[in-house]
């Protein structure tokens, strides 16, 4: 039981009062403005794959060994080519990744003998479509457009 | 011309005009106030996004409002419905009829004054009993016994400490407690050697209740009767019932500055040197105070046309803080001043209640009304006559 004389004086509410001013700083907030504000991600976090592409000529480092599409615990990666008459390679003609069955496990880009598949920090993957979900060659080369917000 | 500018009724018809047109855009700076202060007690941002900080929040709110479809749910008893939220707005915003917002602007000063404001705020506690039972919904209904329950508990504690406060006042006119404060060079809070201190308590802690604030927000309480009294209302309606709100927490805090706080009083209002920094020093370091922090924040903003809001506020801060430095001017706002500062510390107390305390159990609110309001207040009014009767022998 509380001290009555306490409880006459009104003391255990004005404790509580004074516990509730002296709490409010602007430091201690942990809201994030988000569109404006980006939170930092980890640096090993895995978000939308990407396709690398060299960085001088462009052209893409896959060599459509289909490693990826095999590696895929979801089989969600579809990776089509042509044998190149000329070069005897494999040209890579397009390549396929269903975001909405990628469970981001990133067994794909380890699976990857050139790097050319890569998990990236990129994490705004919403579409308005289920369609819009899969993405193709151009998609994961070019990677998810940086969304405009107009505040 | 010549007629209308002389006639008698033309200030009060200003004043009220002023009030009716002004007020729903204080009310709704006083729910962004809320907003934000609550927010800061739970280390929260609050409103951030419409205008700088939030501060077209209230104007985006009003649209929505009333824009948004008016529903009146099949089986509600619909003139009932249709009233109640009319009943609660108009007896609220009528109780600004005598409140002394100044000793320059007021509408009216009636010679029944506190006694008009208590009968119409108790009639707008029918406005919530009346939506609540016309709705056809039981949590409406819960939430309208639950208001009636303690509309009754708590007017008569309320009505005790006011009652206290006229007695040392002398009179039931606003402006004439106002001004028996000044002839008695006290605030009423302070009054009879400190004992008028438990009315302003009681009063303070029956106005919360009043008003169905926390933690004395049964009526409407969010978690148990999902709206209240008002759980059926959308749209302008329910918009009405929120100006009714802010219109009785602006009016008890009215009455509770006017009994206890000295009115548009400034502190000290008997200590002659006091007068120039009080009246002029303080409100110009305040405003400018005010200024500065805004062009502090405009600095933080990033998007052009907040910053230039940001900077727009601090134009107006800065002038009126010059307008308080013009001594010609000054005299006829200062009182004006006092009053809303003091009655903003109030509503700050309201809100700080509010992220404080958890709401009452129904017979915990009924427990602390009956036996411990009524007694205190009772035993406050009996204590204070006998310290004004030794006073005057």
């Amino acid at each position: 039981m509380a001290n009555p004389i306490n409880t006459f004086l009104l003391t255990d509410l004005l404790k509580g009062l004074w516990t509730t001013f002296k709490n409010q700083k602007p430091s201690l907030v942990v809201t994030e403005q988000y569109p404006r504000e980006r939170p930092p991600v980890m640096e090993r976090y895995r978000g939308a794959p990407r396709l690398n592409t060299h960085p001088e000529t462009a052209e893409t480092l896959c060599i459509s060994c289909n490693l990826c599409a095999l590696a895929c615990p979801e089989q969600l990666i579809v990776v089509t080519s042509e044998r190149n008459p000329e070069t005897r390679r494999k040209d890579l003609t397009n390549f396929t990744y269903d975001t909405s069955r990628c469970m981001f496990c990133g067994l794909c880009e380890d699976a990857c003998p050139v790097d050319a598949l890569e998990l990236t920090q990129d994490f705004e993957m919403a579409t308005f479509t289920r369609e819009g979900q899969i993405w193709d060659r151009q998609m994961l080369e070019e990677g998810p457009l940086p969304t405009e917000y107009r505040h | 011309m010549e007629e209308l500018l002389s006639s008698p009724y033309l200030p009060p018809l200003v004043a009220t005009l002023l009030i009716i047109a002004l007020f729903p855009l204080v009310a709704g700076y006083m729910v962004l106030a809320e907003r934000k202060v609550l927010a800061d007690l739970q280390v929260r941002l609050g409103p951030m996004r419409v205008g700088p900080y939030g501060a077209l929040q209230p104007l985006a709110d009003a649209l929505k409002l009333m824009l948004k479809e008016d529903i009146i749910p099949s089986g509600a008893d619909k003139w009932v419905f249709w009233m109640a939220p009319v009943l609660s707005t108009f007896t609220a915003l009528s109780a600004f009829a005598v409140l002394p917002l100044s000793d320059k602007f007021y509408v009216a000063d009636v010679n029944i004054g506190i006694l008009f404001i208590l009968a119409m705020s108790s009639i707008g506690a029918l406005g919530l009993i009346l939506g609540g039972w016309s709705s056809n919904s039981k949590y409406s209904l819960m939430g309208s016994l639950r208001a009636a329950a303690q509309m009754v508990s708590y007017e008569v504690p309320l009505g005790f400490a006011t009652v206290t406060g006229i007695m040392c006042a002398g009179t039931l006119s606003m402006q004439g407690i106002i001004q028996a404060q000044y002839e008695r060079g006290v605030w009423g809070a302070f009054d009879n050697y400190l004992l008028m201190l438990i009315p302003t308590v009681l009063f303070i802690i029956a106005g919360t209740a009043e008003t169905n604030r926390a933690p004395f927000d049964l009526p409407e309480a969010e978690s148990e009767i999902v709206a209240g009294f008002h759980t059926e209302y959308s749209g302008f309606r329910f918009a009405l019932y929120f100006l009714a709100e802010y219109a009785a927490i602006f009016v008890i805090s009215g009455i509770c500055v006017t009994l206890f706080f000295g009115g548009w009083l400034r502190p000290f209002p008997n200590v002659g040197f006091l007068e120039t920094p009080l009246n002029v020093g303080l409100p110009v370091v305040l405003f400018a105070a005010i200024a500065l922090a805004c062009i502090k924040g405009a600095t933080r903003q990033i998007i052009t046309g907040f910053k230039l809001g940001m900077f727009g506020l601090a134009g107006a801060a800065l002038l009126l803080a010059a307008l308080f430095a013009v001594p010609v001017i000054n005299p006829l706002i200062v009182g004006l001043f006092w009053f809303l500062a003091k009655v903003a510390v109030l509503v700050y107390m309201f809100i700080w209640y509010r992220g404080t305390f958890p709401r009452f159990r129904y017979d915990q609110l009924m427990d602390v009304g009956w036996k411990w309001l009524i007694p205190m207040s009772l035993g406050g009014l009996i204590v204070n006559s006998i310290a004004q009767m030794l006073a005057r022998s």
